[in-house]
């Protein structure tokens, strides 16, 4: 089953339609602006086919999809009442100053759609209209591409491989803690989504996982991660040079019982030795217990005979040499760090901000001290999409 | 704990104890296993030379961490 | 001016070699042996005095040399000390550690010191900063404007860089930076890497642990020592081993003893029933058999002294201690390989 990926260049981008309640600001990578209260970040997408970017019925994966190279979108939204208890933390994107390195997405033309909360409508009523509304303005964005030639098409395919090769397949974390904590499998929060099991990779580059997650901003994986994910997309690229990529298996982590914890981690497992993969790669989604589910994970897979590399933030104190490991087992002998979240970035001052001018700690955006890592969307990226990483000093 | 320490500083150090799983909890790396707490070289000069001998043999393998070998029966 | 105080272990102040290895705290004007050198390199700070100490006299009596060193340190009202390089020198570069930690600690007296990344002074510094050198004093050259730029960032204060780049020992602070790959194609690295049979890992977890060393590589050449946590010692236990959370360890000469006879060793450990032990001491300390191995050729040398203490409800903490205090003379004696005796 093959798919194609067909990128088109920025400038085709599309102008964005006239909607009430939303402030629409593009601004450029560069510009020294800062944008807070950010929820998600989604990837402009379009299929020539007529079917849906973000498929909620359809398969994804298959025939052909155009993206738009360089461009973003940014959904904002500081929820206005405490419906229940939101566990929130604030969530920036600097796109000048020494936090611009953390969101290497926002490098090019972020298109920010600022949500104003409407009155009468409660936090989770926002947040799906927030979400929908994104995630439609990435597809009508995108739609001109249609009519263009694309710079490059990227042919998503395993084929056979040399059998002598080993084989590799991933296991990427993903999340639901209830409402405001969801990520989505074809519009289902994954908690109801049947996992852990095997998909076809290409479906997670192709909009069938889809983001409304909204605490830990620099742990968790906001919906472009999984659009431009760099592990399936090394993964597909090394087939058939270092390794056969064996498949990749989706599973939910922030299972809520030390029992059922065990349970997900031994069918995760299971499921990657129906793969017949001889290794696999690990991910996580935000932070605190899910790094359990992520270790738990790893154990499994390991006394199944599946050796295994995860990948991890850290939460390491900066003036203490205390381990910033939220959980370990004594099989995780094999760790990629994404950074330490708990490391302070400079004070700066932007120009302006968007999204909203008073951090959810009641600072003011323009004059906020040392923010830390963990409050900038996707900094400690923890599938490994970016380079960020710590090490001993 | 002695072992690990005098391993830090780089000398390689055979353990032998006839507790070796409190050996691998506190981190020794080459631990021979002995026959009893009141005498882990055993009785016998026999014996203690064929233990003494495992544990020279482990001084000079290469080893994972925390490694625990036994002594073959006579 | 800063005004610095230098210190050096018997040997580098020029008080004598290992016979003078049991003076007590000393005071010597200015720099002093290689603290003229590290004067030279130093820009901003003077050596106003060196306090010198024997190896096995703080080794020995650390509460009272530390008493002494913090009482003649004081009297200098120095704004920093320098202790070292002690480059591999076990006993040395413990002593350093010791002294450099409680300076900080008790009299608020920023320090640095310096040693080679293997010294088991290393594992008592506790945050010190610790200017990496050579094992030997072959890297003398090098050593000494090292310490004298790390000096000079502690007194001004200035943020230190990477330990690769500043030449000190990584202290154990994690800190970001952007590696060469993204994370999730390193992960695909490690993870074939790990298949192929090599294991690493950019973070570690859990309980702090030491990688086993090299094998020895010849056995019939090296020098081997003889270590006990099972309490064995002279019969009579003269110097009062305790039977159970032992508050030090001891040393005991073997001279040209070939066994350890019964009737002149006995074992102390209160925690098993010693009458195996007593009936034959090699039961627990087999000198007889190393001895024997020594004058086949299959062993080269056995150290002519052994360690021993009690194992027996001793705190982490301190048998920690006691393993680096031990470890410090074994490397300082040239032992090769350790066959350690627990119960």
């Amino acid at each position: 089953m093959a798919w194609e990926l067909a990128s088109f260049p920025g400038g085709l981008m599309g102008d964005v339609p006239d909607l009430e309640g939303v402030r629409v600001d593009v601004v450029r990578g560069g510009d020294p602006v800062r944008i807070t209260h950010v929820l998600d970040a989604v990837e402009p997408r379009v299929r020539p086919d007529g079917r849906a970017a973000f498929p909620v019925e359809d398969r994804a994966g298959e025939g052909r999809t155009n993206r738009l190279d360089g461009v973003v979108v940014l959904s904002c939204l500081d929820f206005p009442a405490e419906e229940r208890p939101l566990h929130e933390q604030e969530s920036v994107v600097d796109l000048a100053g020494p936090g611009a390195q953390l969101t290497p997405f926002a490098a090019g033309t972020n298109v920010v759609l600022t949500f104003d909360p409407r009155a009468g409508l409660g936090n989770e009523e926002l947040e799906e209209w927030a979400r929908t509304t994104t995630l439609a303005v990435a597809e009508e964005l995108a739609r001109r591409t249609l009519d263009a030639a694309p710079d490059d098409v990227e042919r998503f395919e395993l084929e056979p491989a040399d059998e002598s090769l080993p084989s590799i397949g991933a296991v990427m974390q993903l999340s639901d803690l209830g409402p405001l904590y969801y990520q989505f499998l074809y519009g289902v929060p994954v908690g109801r989504a049947g996992l852990p099991r095997a998909v076809d990779p290409a479906e997670v580059l192709d909009g069938a996982v889809t983001s409304g997650e909204y605490h830990w901003a620099g742990l968790r994986n906001p919906t472009i991660v999984f659009q431009r994910n760099t592990l399936v997309r090394a993964l597909f690229l090394e087939h058939g040079r270092r390794l056969r990529f064996a498949g990749l298996v989706l599973m939910r982590g922030y299972e809520q019982t030390a029992d059922d914890k065990q349970r997900a981690a031994t069918a995760a497992a299971e499921t990657v030795v129906a793969l017949d993969a001889e290794g696999a790669v690990i991910t996580t989604d935000a932070g605190g217990n899910s790094h359990t589910d992520v270790m738990l994970t790893v154990r499994a897979c390991e006394r199944a005979g599946v050796r295994t590399t995860a990948i991890v933030a850290e939460m390491a104190d900066p003036g203490s040499t205390s381990s910033g490991l939220t959980d370990w087992v004594a099989e995780a002998d094999s760790i990629v760090s994404a950074g330490n979240a708990e490391e302070l970035v400079p004070s700066w001052t932007p120009d302006r901000v968007l999204g909203g001018d008073t951090l959810l700690d009641g600072t003011d955006a323009t004059a906020a001290g040392p923010i830390p890592v963990r409050n900038y969307l996707g900094a400690t990226n923890q599938t490994g999409q970016h380079a960020l990483t710590a090490t001993t000093w | 704990m002695l072992a690990k320490e005098i391993e830090r500083a780089g000398v390689p150090t055979v353990f032998v104890t006839s507790l070796p799983t409190i050996a691998t909890m506190v981190g020794a790396n080459r631990i021979v296993r002995g026959p009893a707490i009141t005498h882990p070289f055993g009785l016998d000069e026999t014996e203690r030379r064929r233990i003494v001998e495992r544990a020279l043999a482990m001084l000079e393998s290469d080893v994972e961490a925390t490694t625990v070998w036994e002594v073959d029966p006579a | 001016m800063v005004r610095a105080v230098h210190y050096l272990n018997q040997f580098f102040a020029g008080l004598g070699a290992e016979e003078a290895a049991e003076t007590p705290p000393t005071r010597l004007d200015g720099p002093v042996g290689p603290g003229r050198g590290l004067a030279a390199e130093l820009q901003g700070i003077e050596i106003v005095a060196t306090l010198a100490c024997g190896d096995d006299y703080f080794g020995e009596h650390e509460e009272d040399a530390l008493a002494q060193l913090l009482e003649l340190l004081e009297m200098e009202r120095p704004e920093l000390l320098i202790a070292g390089p002690a480059f591999g020198s076990g006993r040395y570069g413990f002593a350093c550690a010791r002294f450099s930690r409680t300076a900080s600690d008790r009299l608020g007296i920023p320090a640095l010191t310096a040693m080679h990344e293997e010294n088991p002074g290393v594992a008592a510094v506790e945050g010190t900063l610790v200017a990496a050198t050579a094992v030997n004093v072959a890297g003398m050259r090098e050593a000494l404007p090292r310490m004298a730029r790390l000096a000079e960032a502690l007194v001004s204060n200035r943020e230190l860089g990477p330990p690769d780049e500043e030449g000190y020992l990584p202290r154990g602070f994690r800190r970001n930076r952007t590696a060469e790959k993204p994370g999730a194609e390193r992960a695909v690295d490690l993870l074939l890497d790990k298949l192929a049979g090599e294991t690493k890992t950019e973070v570690a977890g859990g309980f702090d642990r030491v990688p086993p060393p090299a094998p020895v590589p010849d056995l019939s050449t090296a020098l081997l020592a003889l270590v006990t946590e099972a309490g064995c010692v002279p019969q009579g236990n003269p110097d009062r081993l305790p039977t159970i959370r032992a508050q030090g360890w001891l040393r005991y000469e073997l001279g040209r003893a070939r066994t350890l006879a019964p009737g002149e060793y006995e074992s102390v450990h209160g925690g098993f029933d010693v009458t195996f032990a007593n009936e034959d001491p090699n039961r627990l300390v087999p000198l007889d058999t190393v001895t024997a191995l020594a004058a086949e050729g299959r062993v080269g040398r056995i150290h002519d002294a052994f360690y021993t203490t009690t194992g027996n409800g001793t705190p982490v903490a301190s048998a920690t201690r006691f393993g680096r205090e031990i470890a410090a003379e074994l490397k300082d004696a040239g032992v090769e390989a350790v066959l350690l005796s627990g119960t």
